[in-house]
Parts: structure tokens; C-alpha cells; sequence
């Protein structure tokens, strides 16, 4: 440009030359086109640590609130004892889930040892821990999806059981 | 350089025109920069696809993380016995006895909240082979584990 105007009796017309900035941006652009989707993901799943042989299994109390669901051999789903529709349509399963956590919600069940802990939100307290029991015949691909239901109805934590599985 | 030699009433240009070279370099750069933190660690594996609900936990492409991958062994068997099996460890084949030991050993020196082992299981594979690692881990210490599961893309979450 100055160069131009130095010589030129002609007018200068100074443009910026966008070309390789426009280049360099679609480049970006595609690169995070690309890489937006391999966000990787997980579900958190808690696991109960080694039994001590010796521990007095009979002192402890079993928690009225917990919830198992149990996947059975034939796809069948189970919350606790009630029938739950199976793993291809758990959607009965979600829903009561969700009308239980909105029960407990409304009736303050909190988890043992958060009654008085208001410093955590409300939502953190109520007790939605969730079990899960499958046998090991079943596919993993099932079991996940069954976890996926479990999640998006607000269950947290997940526990899996591990001992005396069929 | 030609276009300074043919038009030349002034000195001959002899300097190599590095900006293209540089624009190149600089691109480069940047798609290594972004690349790298999204490479996966451990093997690939047939994960479960197109959940809805999986948190996202860019920890599990960190390198010091603890990914124990199970897959069968061909991956599109429709079957999978426990002998088609085959455990690894990031990208090393183990046994499970010797999943324990260096799952241990990889855990040693991390915080007590920051053990968790991220299982990356085939989605045709037998629930009793991840329970079996699952059985492995907790021996260890091990109370957090991460089911490794692909989200489905642009489906948001149910919010609870």
C-alpha cells in the first residue's frame, strides 16, 4: 500500500487479502467438525469393595429405600419384586423410577447420614441409589441399556452387583 | 523467485519465500494441537452405541488413565463364549491375574478419588466377563468404575 501511494499516479486501492486467513479458518473449521463427536462419554458405576470374610454380615440393616432392578435371563425386568416391561422398552421402568425419586422427593427421604446435611443441595440428598443384578449369560450391550434407562431417570449412585450372580 | 528473474530491471531476489511453508507449519500445529487430547487410549472396541444418558469425562482419554478393554475375539461373532474372550489392559493383551497386579501397580500413585478404572467392553461380550474384571479391580481397592459408552450425537440428555 505505501508502496503504492509513493509511485502511483494512478489511485491505490488497498484490500487486504482475506484468501489464505478464509483458508486457514475452513481448515479449522473441518478439524473441529471432525473431532466434535469423539467426545468420549462413560457411565459412572460404583461396585462394592472386598468383603472382609470375617465381618458380621447379620448386624447389618437392610435400607427400606433400596431399590434393585434385576434383569432376568429372558430380557425381563424386574424393580424390586413388580414386573417392569424388559430391556428392548424400558421406558416402563424409567417412569417409575422417576414418579419414586419425585415421591421421595416430596416426602424428604434422604440417604443415611445427609438428614441434616443442608449444605448439599436437596437433590444430592434424596436416596436414589439404584442396584443392578443381571446373570452373566446375558450380552453386555443389555445390561448398558438397561444403565442408560436407570441414568436418565435420575438414579445416582449406580451400583452393580457382583456376588452370587445366577 | 522466477517472477523477480523474469520482470528483473532491480537486483535479483535470492531469498527463498518461506510463507506459504510457514502457513503450512502453523496448520499443521494447530490440527496436532487439537488432535492429540482426542486420540483414544487403549484399543477400539464395538462399545455400546448411541445412549442417551452417558456423562462426558474427557479423563478417559487422558494417558493416565486405567482402561481395561474386553472384546471377543472375532469381533462380530454373534456368540461369545468365555474362551473367545480376551482382556486388555490400554493396549496390552493380559490375563486377569495379571490384570490385577498391574492394575494395581497403575493405581498406586493416584488419589484416593481419582481411582477409577474405565471398563470399554464389546457390546456382544457376556456380562459374567465384565463382572469377572469388575472382580478383579475391587480387590484392589477399586469402588469407581466407568462403563465406557458412546453418546448419542445432538440427542440431549433427559434432565431429571
Amino acid at each position: 500500500m505505501a508502496m503504492g501511494s509513493v509511485k502511483g499516479g494512478d489511485r491505490a486501492v488497498p484490500y487486504i487479502n482475506v484468501t489464505p486467513l478464509i483458508d486457514v479458518l475452513l481448515v479449522l473449521l473441518i478439524i473441529f467438525m471432525v473431532v466434535t463427536p469423539l467426545k468420549p462419554s462413560r457411565f459412572k458405576a460404583d461396585i462394592p469393595t472386598q468383603r472382609d470374610p470375617n465381618e458380621d454380615l447379620s448386624k447389618l440393616k437392610p435400607n427400606p429405600l433400596t431399590l434393585v432392578v434385576t434383569i432376568s435371563q429372558d430380557l425381563q425386568l424386574k424393580l424390586n419384586q413388580d414386573s417392569m416391561g424388559s430391556v428392548n422398552d424400558p421406558s416402563a421402568l424409567a417412569q417409575k423410577l422417576q414418579t419414586t425419586f419425585q415421591l421421595r422427593k416430596d416426602q424428604h427421604a434422604y440417604k443415611v447420614g445427609m438428614e441434616t446435611a443442608t449444605n448439599i443441595p436437596e437433590d444430592q440428598r434424596i436416596e436414589k441409589t439404584v442396584f443392578v443384578k443381571a446373570p452373566r449369560a446375558l450380552k453386555y450391550g443389555d445390561v448398558v441399556k438397561v444403565i442408560d434407562a436407570i441414568k436418565g431417570a435420575g438414579a445416582s449412585p449406580v451400583g452393580l452387583q457382583v456376588d452370587d450372580l445366577p | 523467485m522466477g517472477m523477480s528473474s523474469g520482470g528483473g530491471g532491480g537486483g535479483l531476489q535470492s531469498e527463498i519465500n518461506v510463507t506459504p511453508m510457514v502457513d503450512i507449519m502453523l496448520v499443521l500445529l494447530i490440527i496436532f494441537m487439537v488432535v492429540t487430547p482426542f486420540l483414544q487410549q487403549g484399543i477400539t472396541v464395538p462399545i455400546p452405541r448411541d445412549l442417551r444418558n452417558p456423562d462426558e469425562d474427557q479423563a478417559i482419554n487422558k494417558e493416565t488413565s486405567v482402561i481395561v478393554s474386553v472384546v471377543c475375539r472375532p469381533p462380530d461373532a454373534p456368540q461369545c463364549t468365555p474362551e473367545m474372550t480376551e482382556y486388555y489392559l490400554g493396549k496390552k493383551k493380559v490375563n486377569l491375574d495379571d490384570l490385577k497386579a498391574q492394575v494395581e501397580k497403575s493405581l498406586a500413585n493416584k488419589k484416593e478419588e481419582d481411582k477409577i478404572v474405565y471398563v470399554k467392553s464389546g457390546v456382544n461380550v457376556n456380562y459374567g466377563e465384565v463382572v469377572k474384571v469388575i472382580n478383579a479391580v475391587r480387590e484392589k481397592g477399586v469402588d469407581k468404575i466407568g462403563l465406557v459408552a458412546d453418546k448419542k450425537k445432538g440427542g440431549g440428555a433427559a434432565k431429571t
